[in-house]
């Protein structure tokens, strides 16, 4: 077997637990499942492509050439995917969390506000844009970088990083800010964090941005491998979903082994000739309910606790 | 005596208050024995009269308990009648809506009444569809056979899909369910005999003959069964909701543990309704195959099934009415405004947000929401009134069994309420000028208030020393008659009238304390 399918498996693992990781978290803290999550990927991606349709003339006109093309490319287009992640999970915020969260029956009527988000989010890109489908600039270059018997391509590389740099500092801020240890709180004990005084109503807003970045990060990281159009976001959303519910829906450590399994299996799938990727979706589906059928709360019960 | 005349035919006059006289009543003969009409094979009547005498002038009335029966016929009647005399734009549009309306129905079965939190749905009729497209195109079996195939394939897919449904509950489910339709169409779109159709089968036969797919007595064919698959849908959703499953599910919906001590399966009523409803979804697969003579990935697109989610939620989930009624406004906004593009379908977006921000279920939920809001605002605004002055609060007035000690109290706290604002300088000023004698309005009505006073607390002037120049102090009873009455202060008073004045003020004071 080729080794160069670890990387790739790795690569597709890290796209898919940003996206399982946004709705993870989201779930266990407020208590809310984001089918606006897809909405978030795919405005994320557009705001990129209007940033880069801005930025790269004017880098190419002033840094071509040097050094710190790549790297200002990068991070400049990084942040815009980031920010417009951050904000469109405030909007989300602002129309699915704040009128409803004190209202019964939450869970499903968030869910169906973020869906109708969702809904409008892509007609209203459809509208402006049109559905034809657009190419990212290739941020990374093209290349390879040959390691032991691995040949990794340079946005392979970037992504496999990138995804454990930025849920690696999400970590250490839940760990190490006061923030994130009031959402923790959340995440273990809604109820006693209300009483302990952290209001819920505040600390989602944190929460949605952090995730909406997730997702940000994710769409950068995909259309390095693929075209973008205004329905892309369905199919990263409903892997991002089914990869929660493998996780167990509120568990990060879940969600990235589920999302690694999933990548693997994708591999396999695609690389076995009598499958080949027309059964990769029918079989990680049909895996995910074999798996749900025995623990109906996922891998996170192995791991750590979940939300009821 | 007078009840026995009112009861015959001797009509009266009743004063009209409230709403309930405004509704529509029967007036029966009093010895009139009713032979109602009941469903042939059934104990049930077509509509929910009930009989019932009328509390003042025990007169036997009769009154329609349930109109929702009627708007049904009046909806459907004029649906069906406005048929012929549409454009061909509003038929395909009323055939969408009928097919899209029975689908939401056998929808909000598998939502309302069995309580499984599926979102399989257009996966379920995709599947049926193709595969009855498949047997009819590619294996030649005729069309009327096809419903057959599509009823038997919706049947085995849903028997896959019920398999993790008892495991996994409520929203776990949902986000199951939700990518069923996309791994479809992944799935067919890679199928290679399809490819240079991009996925489509075309050239179902269908019902409507060839030659008139597209033209005008087509399109009122299309039209005319797609009302009869309404009917259909409404039918089973009737035969499931209404009778046995539907009446199992209920109770178990209320309270799982005392269903499951009186013997209800509920976990197998509610596999069967779920089976029922995706035979149901198998048999529309076929028809909108052979509706639009051919089946594209379309419908399986997350779109389409989040349209059809925004129509169960705009009409309100759980109910049949909710998913007809949410889906005509949906087909309105995305038919009538078709000019708008892309852009109509944010405005439903948007209706959906409105309608889950503020109806808690739908529209068709909404006049129950207002009732309850009416409910518990007229409540909140009752505790406040009797709060009041020296009434009685509804806790306490439970456990009193004489009614009559509620009222006297009510009316005595209104009656102080109302001597309070009798008060005022000039009545004291004209009772010190002369406590005894012809008094005004006001005073009078002080006077005599303070004059029926109980005996505990009563005040009593009391005489001290000789007969003549004798001095007055003010006592007050207790009520015991074992205690002699007590000194209430050690003023003395030196006429008669200044004592009756002291009282009087005295008096006033607590009035105006109390």
């Amino acid at each position: 077997m080729d080794l160069n399918l670890i990387i790739y498996a790795l690569n597709l693992a890290a796209i898919y637990s940003l996206m399982a990781i946004g709705i993870s978290l989201l779930w266990s803290s407020v208590g809310m499942i984001n089918m606006a999550h897809g909405a978030t990927f795919v405005v994320s991606g557009y705001s990129t492509f209007i940033a880069s349709g801005w930025l790269v003339p004017i880098l190419k006109a002033s840094l071509a050439g040097t050094a710190f093309y790549t790297p200002v490319l990068v991070f400049s287009l990084t942040s815009v995917a980031l920010l417009s992640g951050a904000i469109f999970g405030a909007i989300i915020y602002l129309i699915a969390f704040l009128p409803l969260h004190d209202k019964p029956n939450f869970a499903i009527r968030s869910l169906i506000a973020t869906l109708a988000i969702n809904i409008a989010t892509v007609q209203f890109l459809l509208w402006s844009f049109g559905p034809r489908q657009k190419a990212l600039p290739k941020l990374f270059g093209f290349g390879r970088i040959d390691f032991l018997d691995f040949s990794i391509r340079y946005d392979q590389a970037a992504t496999i990083i990138g995804t454990l740099l930025l849920v690696g500092f999400m970590l250490l801020w839940f760990r190490n800010s006061r923030i994130g240890l009031e959402i923790r709180a959340m995440m273990q004990n809604p109820e006693g964090a209300a009483l302990s005084g952290i209001s819920i109503r505040r600390r989602a807003l944190p929460v949605m941005m952090l995730t909406g970045s997730l997702a940000g990060m994710a769409a950068i990281l995909l259309s390095q491998t693929s075209f973008f159009s205004p329905t892309a976001g369905a199919l990263p959303l409903i892997k991002g979903l089914t990869i929660a519910l493998l996780g167990g829906l509120g568990s990060v450590a879940g969600a990235m082994l589920g999302a690694l399994i999933i990548g693997i299996l994708e591999v396999i799938t695609g690389e076995i000739s009598f499958l080949g990727q027309r059964y990769v979706l029918l079989i990680q589906f049909v895996f995910i309910v074999i798996v749900l059928i025995i623990r109906p709360r996922g891998l996170g019960g192995l791991l750590d606790e979940t939300r009821k | 005596m007078s009840i026995f005349k009112l009861n015959s035919d001797k009509q009266i006059t009743l004063q009209a208050i409230g709403q309930k006289s405004r509704e529509y009543k029967l007036r029966p003969k009093n010895n009139s024995i009713w032979q109602k009409f009941r469903i042939p094979m059934s104990r049930r009547h077509l509509l929910k009269w009930r009989t019932s005498y009328n509390k003042k002038s025990l007169i036997k009335e009769r009154r329609l308990e349930d109109k929702r029966p009627l708007w049904w016929f009046i909806s459907l009647i004029s649906l069906a009648g406005s048929i012929p005399w549409l454009s061909n734009f509003a038929l395909s549009a009323v055939a969408i809506f009928c097919i899209y309306a029975s689908i939401n129905l056998l929808w909000s079965l598998t939502l309302g009444t069995a309580g499984i939190f599926s979102l399989a749905t257009m996966a379920v009729v995709g599947v049926s569809g193709y595969i009855a497209a498949t047997a009819n195109v590619y294996f030649g079996v005729p069309w009327p056979l096809i419903f057959v195939i599509g009823t038997i394939a919706g049947l085995i897919f849903g028997g896959f899909l019920a398999l993790p449904s008892s495991r996994l509950d409520g929203l776990y489910y949902a986000l199951l369910t939700l990518g069923l339709a996309e791994i479809c169409r992944v799935f067919i779109s890679q199928i290679h005999a399809l490819t240079p159709t991009n996925g489509s089968i075309n050239n179902v036969s269908s019902f409507i003959p060839e030659d008139w797919y597209l033209q005008r007595p087509g399109l009122l064919l299309g039209a005319a069964s797609s009302f009869v698959l309404l009917l259909l849908a409404l039918l089973i959703y009737r035969l499931v909701n209404g009778e046995t499953l539907g009446r199992k599910l209920q109770v178990a919906r209320d309270d799982e543990e005392f269903a499951e001590a009186i013997g209800i399966n509920y976990h197998s009523a509610r596999l069967k309704v779920f089976l029922i409803s995706c035979a149901g979804l198998g048999f529309i697969g076929a028809f909108y195959a052979m509706y639009f003579r051919s089946i594209s990935l379309g419908v399986f697109s997350l779109d389409q099934l989040m349209l059809l989610f925004a129509m169960i939620v705009i009409g309100g989930t759980g109910r049949a009415e909710g998913a007809v009624v949410g889906t005509a406004i949906v087909i309105l906004i995305d038919r009538g405004l078709f000019e708008l593009g892309p852009m109509r379908i944010v405005i439903i977006a948007i209706v959906m947000i409105l309608v889950t921000t503020y109806a808690s279920n739908g529209i068709t939920g909404i006049r129950e929401q207002f009732r309850n809001f009416r409910h518990r605002f007229q409540t909140q605004k009752r505790s406040l009134i009797t709060t009041k002055g020296g009434e009685i609060m509804p806790e306490e007035a439970i456990d009193i069994h004489n009614k009559q000690i509620i009222y006297s109290r009510r009316f005595n706290s209104r009656l102080r309420n109302y001597l309070k604002t009798l008060i005022n300088d000039e009545v004291i000023a004209e009772h010190k000028a002369n406590p005894v004698g012809k008094h005004s309005y006001e005073l009078t009505r002080l006077l005599n208030y303070f004059r029926k006073a109980e005996v505990p607390d009563k005040y009593a002037v009391a005489q001290i020393g000789p007969l003549k120049d004798s001095q007055y102090k003010i006592f007050a009873f207790t009520g015991d008659p074992e205690k002699p009455p007590r000194v209430v202060d050690e003023r003395v008073y030196s006429s008669k009238n200044e004592a009756y004045h002291a009282i009087f003020l005295l008096r006033v004071n607590d009035l105006l304390e109390s």
